[in-house]
């Protein structure tokens, strides 16, 4: 039975270049383009809140940063193309950051009043790690961070940071209306041979951003059961570490709905995410603090579970329906 | 039939025959094995342009050949936990010898021969005892083991030898395995690799341990600079959400020094690096992962970070003439020196693991 499965939702799968030009159409058109435009919005609004008041606490600054944050990690999977340009991927997202080079970055900026943030074009040689949200969280909502150094040039550095984030999501707008969905839409270059190399791109993508949440989201303030690290969660400062997780999720359960967009492992992949979606919205740990106890341990690690569970499918059936595979060596260590 | 007359005969016309030399198939720079489209696997000979110099067939899924200093003979292994591996003469494609492994090991996969060629030295398991155990053999009088000595560690994996030397160096993975038990990792908690180093006649000179904190990075593959400079491949088996580096800087005597990559780039290579190699003129050093879809690469001297290539299921790695060439398990042969590919030539089959390089005395 399981065979015969398998075999319909191979044939169901968009295993003819027809279908597969018109999940391509559907994944550029209705996934990728509006999260890039929708980002792209939201940056230079964050641009517009630092400039007219770079307040920390300023609750229309606070409000853009997270609408932008939030717009950042509903295409933070899509790591291709225009994203990867000049690492402006991380130069938006520098996380996880396991030794700290973020605060120190920002540190020796502020200690050192480093003329840099006067203009964008020097800002953006600043290293990547003191750039983006990550680093933008710690001057609004550090404590450390709120009292270090000058107020004045706290300020500029903010509005230095906001600004470099909506000239890397402009450009990155640019490029993606300006040719690389039309890459993707007609595949045949350098860049992708085919339909099924562009197909491969957004199933690798899938792939990428469930392992970078299982792992990095959930498991790094898991740490071990007799060790667990609660201050490892990502943008706990601002409370946003269960909400990335959220967002995540309904992103790539957006993308997976476009690229099998029916047959039974359509709903195999549904109901995995159906399932992470619940854990989400019913935990209540904003932060992730409760996995230091065990019950709210367990919470953590079923949420971790049943991410896991969607990247077992994704594996295990999507790749073969969509006819990807996994890599020779990738799949296969020594 | 054949008669004692001839088998002498012939015995002493296959001595007075000059074996076949590196320079009678083509002066390959590498050797690749690769699965072909049909199924079935093959040992190639490349050029460090990417060029194909020979393709001979292979009994079963080799891996990582090592290859003669001066005849052109190479070793493959069966796969882990092989017990045979072949010997292969890489201008007829004929098995020139079986190597069995003894009552109660198993190979790792890996070897090295010495500096004159006349023995080969191959990792093993003795799984009774759970000890790393490096085998000796012949290589002038049929491969036949003569002596083996313990490598001062569990789940030994890649042996190099020391250029311009004797000296063996050994990546104990600190992974114990048992045949019964397959492929499959044992004990993960009892970890302790080290990377320990021998003379030519086993005994040892120096085992260097990381930090308690990386017991569970495995130490498994080797590229050495001619200095003596050994640079180590890791493979993490810790807390998935902390990466930890994976890889490492020795130099006999002095201190290990781990190179991490910039903040989160860390993490993209999955925990694994499955290849390690020096730039050709020594001042790079790169480590790929395949699930990383990935190789970084460094400053061999400073640490400093330079980068990272992008390509999909990349793991053979070695010098190449723009710095490393790189192979994939999907067919290509690249070459780059940082982040971007600077050439490609496609190839028949996916390539396994390794990129051996061959080099007089490397």
């Amino acid at each position: 039975m399981r065979l015969v499965l398998a075999l319909l939702a191979c044939c169901a799968g968009p295993a003819v270049a027809q279908e597969r030009a018109e999940v391509i159409r559907d994944v550029v058109g209705n996934h990728v383009l509006p999260r890039y435009a929708a980002l792209d919005e939201a940056a230079q609004d964050l641009d517009a809140a630092a400039q007219a008041d770079c307040e920390p606490e300023s609750p229309a600054l606070r409000e853009a940063y997270g609408e932008a944050f939030d717009a950042w990690i509903a295409a933070s999977h899509l790591r291709f193309g225009p994203s990867e340009v000049e690492d402006r991927a991380y130069a938006l997202a520098f996380w996880p950051d396991p030794r700290g080079d973020t605060p120190g970055a920002l540190r020796a900026l502020i200690l050192e009043e480093d003329p840099v943030v006067g203009t964008a074009e020097g800002f953006a040689e600043v290293s990547i790690a003191a750039r983006g949200f990550y680093g933008m969280e710690f001057m609004l909502y550090d404590e450390e961070f709120a009292g270090l150094g000058a107020e004045g040039y706290r300020c500029d550095l903010i509005r230095a940071q906001a600004r470099d984030i909506a000239l890397i999501a402009g450009a990155m707008q640019e490029e993606w209306t300006g040719g690389y969905a039309d890459l993707m839409l007609r595949p045949g270059g350098d860049r992708y041979r085919s339909e099924a190399d562009v197909i491969q791109e957004f199933y690798d993508a899938l792939g990428a951003g469930l392992e970078f949440t299982a792992d990095s989201r959930l498991a790094r303030p898991m740490g071990e059961f007799d060790d667990p690290k609660p201050a490892r969660a990502e943008a706990r400062r601002s409370g946003r570490s269960l909400r990335h997780v959220r967002i995540s999720l309904a992103s790539l359960h957006d993308l997976a709905e476009r690229l099998m967009p029916e047959g039974v492992v359509h709903d195999h992949l549904g109901a995995a995410f159906d399932r992470a979606e619940t854990l989400a919205a019913r935990l209540d740990d904003p932060v992730f603090a409760g996995v230091s106890d065990p019950t709210g341990r367990f919470r953590v690690e079923a949420l971790k579970g049943a991410v896991d569970r969607i990247s077992a499918v994704g594996n295990e059936e999507l790749g073969a329906a969509l006819g990807v595979a996994a890599g020779f060596n990738a799949s296969d260590g020594d | 039939m054949a008669t004692r007359r001839g088998f002498l005969a012939g015995l002493a016309a296959a001595a007075l025959v000059p074996r076949p030399t590196w320079a009678d198939v083509g002066s390959p720079d590498f050797l690749a094995a690769a699965k072909m489209p049909e199924g079935d696997y093959a040992l190639v000979g490349l050029t460090r342009d990417g060029r194909e110099v020979f393709r001979l067939p292979l009994p079963d899924r080799g891996h990582a050949a090592a290859a003669h200093p001066s005849r052109a003979e190479a070793v493959a292994f069966a796969r882990r936990p092989g017990t045979f591996a072949v010997v292969i003469d890489c201008q007829s494609g004929e098995v020139r010898a079986r190597l069995d492994a003894a009552e109660g090991r198993h190979f790792y996969g890996h070897g090295a021969y010495s500096r004159d060629g006349r023995l080969l030295f191959t990792t093993e398991n003795d799984y009774g005892a759970n000890r790393g155990m490096v085998g000796v053999r012949d290589a002038t009088a049929g491969y036949v083991q003569i002596d083996e000595f313990p490598t001062m560690g569990v789940g030994p994996h890649e042996i190099a030898r020391m250029p311009g030397t004797d000296i063996l160096v050994v990546g104990n993975g600190g992974i114990a395995s048992h045949p019964d038990a397959g492929d499959v990792d044992l004990d993960i908690p009892a970890m302790k690799p080290n990377l320990a180093y021998f003379s030519e006649a086993g005994s040892v000179l120096e085992v260097v341990e990381l930090e308690p904190g990386l017991r569970r990075d495995s130490i498994r593959h080797l590229a050495l600079r001619e200095d003596g400079l050994v640079a180590f491949a890791m493979q993490w088996h810790g807390d998935e959400g902390e990466p930890a580096p994976l890889l490492g800087l020795h130099r006999r005597g002095e201190d290990v020094r781990l190179l991490s990559a910039p903040g989160p780039m860390q993490a993209e290579m999955d925990g694994y690096a499955g290849s390690v190699a020096f730039s050709r003129d020594g001042s790079r050093v790169a480590i790929s992962s395949p699930p990383g879809g990935q190789a970084q690469v460094w400053n061999a001297d400073s640490g400093e970070w330079i980068g990272r290539l992008r390509l999909r299921d990349v793991c053979g790695l070695s010098a190449g003439p723009d710095g490393f060439t790189a192979t994939t398990g999907t067919g290509l042969v690249v070459g780059f020196g940082g982040e971007a590919v600077l050439w490609d030539v496609a190839h028949q089959g996916a390539f396994d693991n390794h990129l051996v390089r061959l080099a007089a005395d490397l």
